[in-house]
Formats: structure tokens, sequence, C-alpha cells
């Protein structure tokens, strides 16, 4: 073999395999995109289709089974999308089987979910319909949580502004550090319990008292019903005011006749008032009080020596048989 | 008014290379067809590189995978690193970083090649032989850039994404057959064909302008240095200018 023809080869080899490495990628590329896969095309109608394209896949409970190969605008709310199915999942697609619109991953690419329908009912044929379900997209998951985010940022600020509050006050701290506080607040009520309960009584003894009152029996009864009675107690409140101003008349005489009588005493001429108010009188007196005691006792001794004397001294005898006799008769 | 020198200049070349690849086409539909030249060329151009390439694509997959991981850490997407490196590569990276190593050795061989051959009047004494020289030694090696830098690019992907697993299972680990499915699940026909189909016109670019500054090398040896440089240099450029204005119709078509 000449070196040309041996180049010749190589160059073959050479060719061959690069040539071969686009068909075969080309060919895998087609195979997933079903371009030459026999397919049967069935339809759905969705509303929104979310960014799904042409050429994005469809799984089947999951199973890669196909790609979208058309999507065309019907009207404003309706969006009609070929799906192009893999044969080999014909016989498992049912009438009743719903497509829905889904995404590889968070991020990923769109695809259809085909949800198999009843087994019961016969299979979808070239070009039908399937129904359609719709799946909360995120767009909407996003609008939703936007909203509630709002209110909780709200709630989140007064939520702060209360607790700050709360935080600020000394006095419920002191409340709540009080460690007799749970025994007084016990006690309490337990007096507020009893405290109802003699409210309870007296609001039944009272209700009691109504009833006879209403009845008429009673003083309250007769204070309330009891018409004589009512006339009787106003002439009685109307005398007992007259009375008062009688009184009150006296009184101003008694006052005025009093004020005199301590004006005379005071200062006036009268014996009460030397009696009481002149102190030289009261030397005076003491003065004539000793005078008079000592006259007395001068009188005693001439009493004594008359009863000595002989002219006076038979009289003196007679006196006290008679004396005698007297206590001896009694 | 008067232009600049140097855009003078500018404009001159780019018409006579306009030129040149308006008689590439025109040389290359007439019959009389170099097979056994364009084969030859095929394996020197394509099958010689294959080394050179699949040692950078490996590489490229593997520093590419490594590099990757720790941003995709960061996002929690760590399982998406087969994917990521795949696209990257299989778009971008694998297609362009052939495409340079391709350049370099290529276009800077044709260039020195067909210069020395200018310098030392060989394409006129083939010329007065009768055999069309253009024909022999332009269309050829055209013909054999441009179809074999789509090959290489191809396999030097495989290489990359290969090289990509291993990476993958430095750190990580991940089965073959799943790294391959993560791959093929990810790929679409809109990365693939418009990188494979801009490999075309990237071999087609490198192998013209490498012809073009060896055919109208100047006389002297240092001509033939100046033309295997700049061969390089305005290859290496084309392959970007070109990518560029692929991306815009590629986007324009809505193929990413």
């Amino acid at each position: 073999m000449s070196t040309s023809s041996q180049n010749n080869v190589r160059l073959g080899i050479f060719v061959t395999i690069g040539v071969l490495i686009l068909v075969v990628s080309l060919y895998i590329i087609g195979k997933n995109q079903n371009f030459f896969g026999s397919g049967y095309s069935l339809r759905a109608r969705f509303r929104n289709v979310s960014g799904l394209m042409v050429g994005n896949n469809i799984r089947y409970s999951g199973i890669q089974s196909g790609t979208v190969s058309k999507i065309a605008v019907i009207d404003d709310t309706t969006i009609e999308v070929t799906l192009l199915v893999d044969v080999k999942m014909r016989p498992y697609i049912h009438q009743g089987a719903s497509a829905s619109i889904g995404s590889e991953g968070l991020m990923g690419n769109k695809v259809i979910n085909i949800t198999p329908g009843n087994a019961q009912l016969p299979l979808l044929a070239e070009g039908e319909m399937l129904l359609t379900k719709k799946v909360a997209s995120t767009d909407e998951m996003l609008e939703t949580l936007s909203a509630t985010n709002n209110d909780v940022q709200i709630i989140a600020e007064n939520l702060k502004n209360t607790v700050v509050k709360l935080n600020n006050s000394t006095a419920l701290w002191q409340v709540v550090n009080d460690s007799t506080l749970p025994g007084n607040i016990r006690v309490s009520m337990d007096n507020i319990r009893q405290a109802t309960e003699q409210i309870n009584e007296f609001s039944a003894a009272i209700n009691e008292m109504v009833k006879e009152a209403e009845k008429g029996e009673g003083v309250a009864g007769t204070l309330l019903k009891d018409e004589a009675a009512a006339t009787d107690l106003k002439n009685a409140i109307r005398n007992i005011s007259r009375i008062s101003e009688d009184a009150k008349v006296l009184i101003a005489h008694t006052d005025s006749a009093v004020k005199q009588l301590d004006r005379n005493v005071n200062n006036g001429p009268g014996v009460a008032h030397a009696v009481l108010k002149d102190t030289g009188i009261v030397k005076k007196l003491t003065t004539s009080l000793g005078n008079i005691e000592k006259g007395t006792a001068a009188f005693s001794e001439n009493m004594e020596a008359l009863k000595h004397n002989f002219l006076t001294r038979g009289y003196f005898k007679k006196q006290a048989k008679k004396q005698k006799k007297a206590t001896q008769n009694k | 008014m008067r232009m600049p020198d140097s855009f003078n200049k500018y404009l001159d070349e780019t018409g006579a290379t306009s030129r040149f690849t308006y008689r590439y086409f025109h040389e290359l539909v007439r019959p009389r067809y170099e097979i056994r030249q364009f084969l030859r060329q095929c394996y020197l151009i394509g099958y010689t590189s294959l080394p050179l390439i699949g040692i950078t694509g490996f590489i490229m997959g593997l520093v590419l995978t490594i590099q990757l991981r720790p941003s995709l850490i960061s996002y929690g997407v760590e399982s998406q690193l087969p994917v990521m490196v795949a696209l990257a590569i299989v778009r971008e990276i694998g297609p362009v970083i052939t495409a340079l190593i391709f350049a370099g050795k290529i276009s800077s061989s044709i260039g020195a090649e067909l210069g020395s051959m200018k310098v030392t009047e060989q394409i006129d004494a083939m010329e007065v032989s009768g055999t069309n020289p253009f024909k022999y030694l332009v269309v050829t090696r055209v013909a054999a850039s441009t179809l074999m830098l789509p090959v290489l690019v191809m396999i030097s992907d495989a290489i990359s994404l290969y090289g990509s697993y291993l990476g993958v299972n430095i750190r990580g680990n991940t089965s073959l057959r799943l790294f391959f499915f993560q791959v093929f699940q990810t790929l679409q026909f809109g990365d693939v064909l418009p990188a494979f189909i801009k490999t075309f016109f990237f071999g087609f670019a490198i192998g013209i302008i490498g012809c073009y500054k060896g055919y109208n090398s100047s006389k002297g040896t240092e001509g033939v240095g100046r033309s295997a440089n700049s061969a390089v240099v305005v290859s290496s450029l084309m392959v970007f200018i070109i990518d560029l204005i692929a991306v815009q119709i590629t986007d324009i078509l809505g193929l990413n």
C-alpha cells in the first residue's frame, strides 16, 4: 500500500469520525425533541401558558413523553397548545386526562404535566383535547405573599411599638415582679366573691322589701303607698319646721340674755360681780370671818364663865336635868 | 480628497483579496479537478492537525469545567456544570479556539509554502509547464481547509466534552451516562447547527487568506516571512469577525 493511499485511509477515518459525531449528536438532539420519533398530537387550551415555548417537554406522571409542537392564540382568553406525545404513551392517556403547566425546578424551563385520567374511559385519539388544570403559579403566589407581607409589616410595627412601651413601663415590671401580688389578688378575689354573695343576699332582701312595699306592707310600704300617712308625715314635718323656727327665736333671746348676764357679772355693780370678780371684798370677807371666829371663841369662854357664876348656876343645872329626863324618856 | 496611505492600502488589499476569492470560485467550478492533490491537502491540513487540536480541545474542556465550578457552586447549581460547559463548548469555544489554532498552524504554513514557491518562481514554472498553478495550489488548499475545519471542530467538541467530564469528576462525581444525558438534554439544533455552519466560513477564510498572502508574496526571503506572519494575523482576525457576523445572523433568525 502506498503512502498516499495509506494517508487517504487515515483521512477517511478522520472525516468519518467527525461526521459521525455530528450526525449522532444531531440525531440524539432530534430524538430528545421528538423530531424523528413517531408521535401523535393532542391539544390543550389554557388561559395563560406562563412562558411555555415550543420544544418544552411534556411529562406524563413525571416521565418524559414528548414536546410542545405549537402554541397558538385562539382568542384573547384562550391559548391552544399542541402537544406531540410519544406513541408509546398512547395506551395510557385516556379521556379525562388533564394537562397542567409546571416548571422544571424552581427557576427551570416550563413543562406540561399530563395527569392520568379515568382508565375506564376510551383512549384519546389524534388531535383530541386534553382537560386543563390551573396550577397556582409562582407569580400569583408571590402576589398574595406580597399583600400578606404588607399586613405582616404593619402588624409587626404595631407589635414592636407595644412591646417597646411595655418594656419601658416600670409600673408594669413592678407589677410583674411583685411576688405578693398573686396572693393579694387571690384574697381580693375572695373578698369580691364574698361581697358579691352579700350583694346577692342584699339584693334578694331588697327584692323582698320592694315586693312588700308594692303590696303596701311594712314601713316602706306605708311610706310609699299610704297616702294618709304621707299627709300626716307632711304635717309633722311642717310642725317640726315651725317649732324649729320658734326654737331659733328662743335661742336668740336666750343668747342675748346670757350676754347681758355675762356683761353684768363681769362689769356691773351687782353682788354677783362683787362676789365673783372684786378681790378686795374677798379679803374683807376673810378678815371678817376671822374676827367672827375670835368673837365666838371669846363668847364661848364667857358662857363657860357664866355657868360657874352663882347667879346663873341654878338655871344651868335645871336645864341639864331636863335634858337627862328627855333622853331617859326616849 | 486624498485618503491616507494606510487606508488606500487597506482598500487595495481588500479589493485584491476579493478578486482572489472570485478567482477561487471561478477555478473551483471549472473542470479538471485536482482530486489527488485535494485529498493530499485534506490529509495534511486536517488529519495532521488532529493531535494539536485534540490536545487543545481536551484542555479547554477540562479547564473551563474547573473554572466554572466555583461560580456555579455559588449559585447552588453545581449539577448544571455539564450543561454550562457543553453550551459554552458547542456554541462558541469549540469552533473559535479550534479555528484559531487551525489558523496558526495552517494559514502560516500555506502562506510560507506558497510564498517560497512564489519567491523561487516555482509558480511561474508551473504555469509554463501547462499546469494551472491556481487550481493546483490554491483551490485544493482552500477547499481542504474549508471542509476539514468543521470535521476538526466536531472531533474537538467531542474531546472537549470528554475533558469536561473528567473535570466534573475531579471534584464531583457523575457517570458518563448521566453527563451525556444532561448534555444532550440541553443541546438543541439551534446550538449545534449554527456553530457547525460557521466553521465552514472559518475554514474558508483561513485557507483563502493563507493562499492569498502566499500567492502574492513579495520577492525575497523577507517577503516569505511577512506573508506567513500576516496570513496568521489576518486570518485570526477574520475568524473573530465572522464569529461576530454569525452570532448576529443566528440571533436575527431566532436560533439562539
